[in-house]
């Protein structure tokens, strides 16, 4: 299978007033065609930054980057911007968290969806009104007439988010980057947006990137998984392999901690001791060492490197669950 | 469903909170009312920790506001500790409501961001003129380490020093200051990281045992609620949909809605996800709720007879309680 | 938050000589400001024994800038620091209690902010500060308090509502509903949440206030109505306005002081503003 995005060796470095912030370190991700990968991490992961990164969307002058990104024969970082920018929309498009900051507010559904269709098919405004209200059928949106001539603000959250997702896939992109898509939404709005998802995805052969910190989404809706913590990848694996075989401490605990909905009341849950590492300052070993339950000394004092089993599956880590200690 | 009753009310002498017929409403124009809730009753016993779900705009926050009476319910009674809150006047109730604390959902908001820990925690106390200084100020080391915060590195630091999980370890830490009888929790966890999470809620599972008390317990998230609590509620729209103990509540759900929150749920294992049919469209707006079940709009068993009559709630199995005209069985 | 730029030094230390000036300026070895050296009309800049020069009718430019100054700021900080009172006390009431108090409240601002500034202190210092006996010159310190409740007028409505929409934002959060639970007095409430969190807004915008109020006291001169006999920076260049044509530097030097300080207050003004932006941000 060949990989529609790779990420190469990426780090990113912040400049803060308390010094430079490593929010990406080093970060090795495929995306191969047709496939849906989740990335998770808790808030300071660097996931969407990483994300942000990969479409190009990284700017300021406090950012320093390094690494390659390479999309679809093309290489990103070597491109100039407005050539980047020619791939959104037909190459990649992106869905956020909060669809009401992504939307703009003073201006009709309608436009804001015909506008890329315009603007990149060329498509002359009626055509483009016309296609538009397919879009928002196709996203499930019930009285698709109606909701073209309403604002942002009209509409549920729900309804947003079906909106972003009808301005995404309007060009027919080969990648799409949902960054917590619905983090902000009521779970059972939530399982329906994840359904809609699944079957545009199938639909219009459309590969994700799904952006998450709920290990309970990854699980129905990707088919990789990488684990990120403190700026780094510590696990990439198939979904079913890393969920029946992990063998990053970090993601078990991550797991162990979430409360589940089949455990007995009552149950104590098993937590991770510790708070999430200071960006600003990275110690020498392990990220995870100072709240791993495993940890021993070597974890303290030497940063692990990405293993790779002889199936593919990738983590970091001195000691990985299922091997003799 | 979603419906009124009392046939859920234990009417016990243990019962810490008893809240009958509530109703709050808010006028957000001049024909405009929001019915955040309508005519809910409920009780909480002694120890017990009642959970309140339900999705956002289905009154939870509202309800607990209303017992604090902050701001007081429109109309109905909230018996605390056998006094009825809502004829208090001003003065009594101030002091009444020292004995039922609020942990808020954004743990950075419910701090004063000019105040240091020490202050923060020494408020209550110094309100309510409980001791002396050096009292005070062992009794302020005390609560910090009880939720396990060391007072020499935290008491001079202002909120925006820590991160949301330490917040709400401090939140908790002046809840308890003034030995409250009820903690209501309005979605304590739901602002914090998945790994921090699970500290905060052993947290208040820990300081419920050790000081013996009544919680109420308002999320929008099943999984956590199944952790913390003995009872749960699940509300839409305003009203009571079902009540049972969790285990009951989550293996044989009564209610097509509490089905449909529950099939809702994303399960962490790829190996075991559900083919199910999921619960279609979106809540109606609490200005203009259905008539008769305010759930039926959505539910795939309405009927006539679920538009003209509003369903009451009645027992259904021993201790689970359901407001349907058509419950699963 | 020690480090400071350098337009920032340079506006703290102008506004320190000024507050100076106003408080000590009497004490500095300059020439009397109301004495008129009939010797020495109209010098220029930098003549000897003048430094600033003097004006046609003789008067020293520099004692007179420093006197002026005493007036000037006494009018802006008086007015900024009663309207600025006044203003916060009812927008912090009226947000805090809402209702019908707020609705009244929103009312009286609207109509005090829909009259152009300078109009409505023209108004009340014309009705203020006339004699009944139009025969008999209205005393100065008449002139000076009507010239302050004027202004404070003009302010209460601009202040009061940065006030109020501070404390809408900061009463809704949750520390507020948490202080409530506790048992806390509404007025404890206030003094101790709401003030402390909403000064550092008021604060910023008493510096632009203050540059207002100067400019605003000069323009008033300028008309006539403010302060007479050059006592002020404005009253200074009412009095040399005559003189543009000739000696320039009559209404340079006063003009000088006035944008400097206007300046300084202005840029203090953006500089709290953005201290407070960022410690927001982190909050």
């Amino acid at each position: 299978m060949s990989s529609l995005l790779s990420v190469k060796n990426m780090s990113i470095n912040f400049d803060t007033p308390r010094g430079s912030l490593e929010a990406v370190r080093g970060v090795d991700i495929e995306i191969p065609a047709g496939t849906s990968v989740g990335i998770v991490g808790e808030s300071g992961s660097g996931k969407t930054v990483m994300c942000r990164a990969a479409m190009g969307l990284l700017q300021g002058s406090n950012v320093k980057r390094s690494g390659t990104v390479v999309f679809d024969g093309h290489e990103l970082t070597a491109m100039s911007k407005e050539e980047v920018r020619d791939l959104f929309g037909s190459g990649m498009a992106m869905i956020f968290q909060d669809p009401m900051t992504a939307l703009n507010p003073v201006r009709r559904i309608g436009s804001q969806l015909s506008e890329g269709l315009r603007v990149r098919l060329g498509m002359s405004k009626a055509d483009a009104l016309a296609r538009s209200k397919e879009l928002l059928e196709l996203v499930r949106i019930p009285n698709a007439a109606a909701v073209l001539k309403s604002f942002p603000y009209q509409l549920s959250g729900g309804m947003r988010q079906r909106v972003m997702i009808a301005i995404a896939i309007a060009c027919n992109p080969k990648l799409l980057f949902a960054d917590e898509p619905t983090t902000a939404l009521d779970v059972t709005v939530q399982a329906q947006i994840l359904q809609l998802l699944r079957e545009l995805r199938e639909d219009l052969k459309m590969s994700m990137v799904l952006v998450t910190h709920d290990l309970g989404v990854v699980a129905g809706n990707t088919d990789y998984v990488a684990v990120m913590y403190a700026g780094e990848v510590v696990e990439y694996a198939p979904t079913k392999k890393l969920f029946a075989d992990m063998r990053m401490p970090y993601t078990e605990a991550l797991l162990d901690s979430i409360p589940k909905i089949d455990h007995k009341s009552g149950t104590r849950l098993s937590m991770i001791a510790g708070r999430l590492p200071d960006p600003t300052d990275r110690g020498a070993g392990c990220s995870f060492a100072p709240r791993c339950k495993y940890a021993q000394e070597k974890c303290h004092k030497e940063h692990p490197e990405l293993k790779k089993d002889p199936d593919g599956h990738l983590y970091r880590c001195w000691f990985p669950i299922g091997e003799a200690k | 469903m979603a419906g009124s009753g009392t046939a859920h009310m234990r009417n016990t002498v243990d019962a810490v909170l008893t809240v009958r017929d509530l109703t709050v409403e808010f006028r957000v124009a001049k024909d405009k009312i929001v019915k955040a809730v309508s005519g809910l009753s409920f009780d909480v016993i002694k120890g017990e920790t009642l959970a309140i779900v339900g999705e956002s705009g289905c009154g939870k926050t509202t309800l607990a506001r209303a017992v604090l009476q902050l701001p007081p319910p429109n109309s109905g009674e909230v018996v605390f500790d056998k006094t009825d809150l809502t004829l208090l006047p001003k003065e009594n109730l101030r002091s009444a409501r020292t004995s039922m604390q609020m942990i808020f959902q954004d743990p950075i908001s419910s701090l004063d961001p000019r105040m240091t820990v020490h202050q923060l925690i020494d408020e209550p106390l110094e309100i309510w003129d409980r001791g002396t200084r050096a009292e005070r100020d062992e009794r302020i080391n005390n609560l910090l380490n009880n939720v396990g915060l060391e007072p020499e590195l935290v008491l001079n630091r202002r909120s925006y020093e820590f991160s949301g999980g330490q917040c709400q370890r401090i939140s908790i830490a002046r809840a308890l200051a003034l030995d409250p009888r009820m903690l209501i929790c309005d979605e304590p966890v739901s602002a914090l990281d998945v790994s921090i999470q699970a500290q905060i809620l052993n947290l208040l599972q820990d300081m419920k045992d050790r000081f013996g008390l009544t919680m109420i317990f308002i999320s929008h998230d099943l999984a956590v609620v199944k952790a913390v609590s003995n009872r749960v509620m699940v509300m839409y729209l305003g009203k009571i949909c079902e009540v049972a103990t969790p285990d009951t509540l989550y293996s044989k759900p009564a209610h097509h809605y509490t089905k449909a929150l529950l099939n809702s749920v994303p399960i962490a294992d790829p190996t075991r996800q559900r083919k199910t049919e999921l619960l279609q469209g979106e809540p109606p707006s609490p200005m203009n709720p259905p008539s008769g079940c305010r759930f039926r709009t959505r539910c795939a068993a309405a009927s006539a007879l679920c538009a003209e009559q509003e369903p009451q709630l009645r027992e259904v199995t021993p201790g689970q309680f359901v407001a349907c005209h058509h419950p699963i069985v | 938050m020690r480090k400071f730029t350098k337009p920032t030094w340079f506006a703290i230390g102008w506004l320190g000589l000024m507050m100076f000036f106003s408080l000590f300026g009497w004490l500095l070895p300059f020439k009397a400001w109301n004495f008129v050296y009939e010797d020495d009309l109209e010098v220029g800049l930098f003549s000897s024994g003048h430094l600033l020069g003097t004006d046609s009718n003789g008067y020293d430019l520099l004692s007179s800038a420093v006197a002026g100054t005493r007036m000037s700021i006494f009018i802006a900080i008086a007015a900024v620091g009663l309207g600025g009172f006044i203003g916060s006390v009812l927008g912090i009431m009226a947000a805090y209690l809402r209702g019908k108090v707020d609705t009244v409240m929103v009312t009286i601002f609207n109509v005090g902010l829909s009259v152009p500034n300078l109009v409505l202190a023209l108004a009340l210092v014309s009705v203020l500060a006339t004699n009944v006996d139009i025969n008999q010159a209205v005393p100065t310190w008449r002139r000076v308090m009507v010239l302050i409740i004027s202004l404070t007028i003009v302010l209460i409505p601009i202040l009061g509502r940065i006030a109020r929409g501070a404390t809408l934002s900061w009463s809704g959060r949750e520390f507020v509903t948490a202080a409530r639970s506790m048992g806390m007095k509404d007025s404890k409430i206030i003094l101790r949440h709401i003030v402390p969190n909403v000064l550092p807004a008021l604060i910023a915008v008493a510096f632009l206030a203050v540059g207002v109020v100067i400019i605003a006291e000069a323009s008033l001169s300028i008309l006539g109505v403010g302060i007479p006999d050059g006592a002020s920076w404005g009253g200074m260049i009412a009095r040399g306005r005559n003189d543009l044509e000739y000696a320039p530097h009559v209404l340079y030097v006063p003009i000088v002081f006035l944008a400097l300080t206007v300046i300084s207050t202005n840029h203090l003004g953006d500089v709290v503003r953005s201290k407070l932006d960022s410690r927001e941000a982190k909050v």
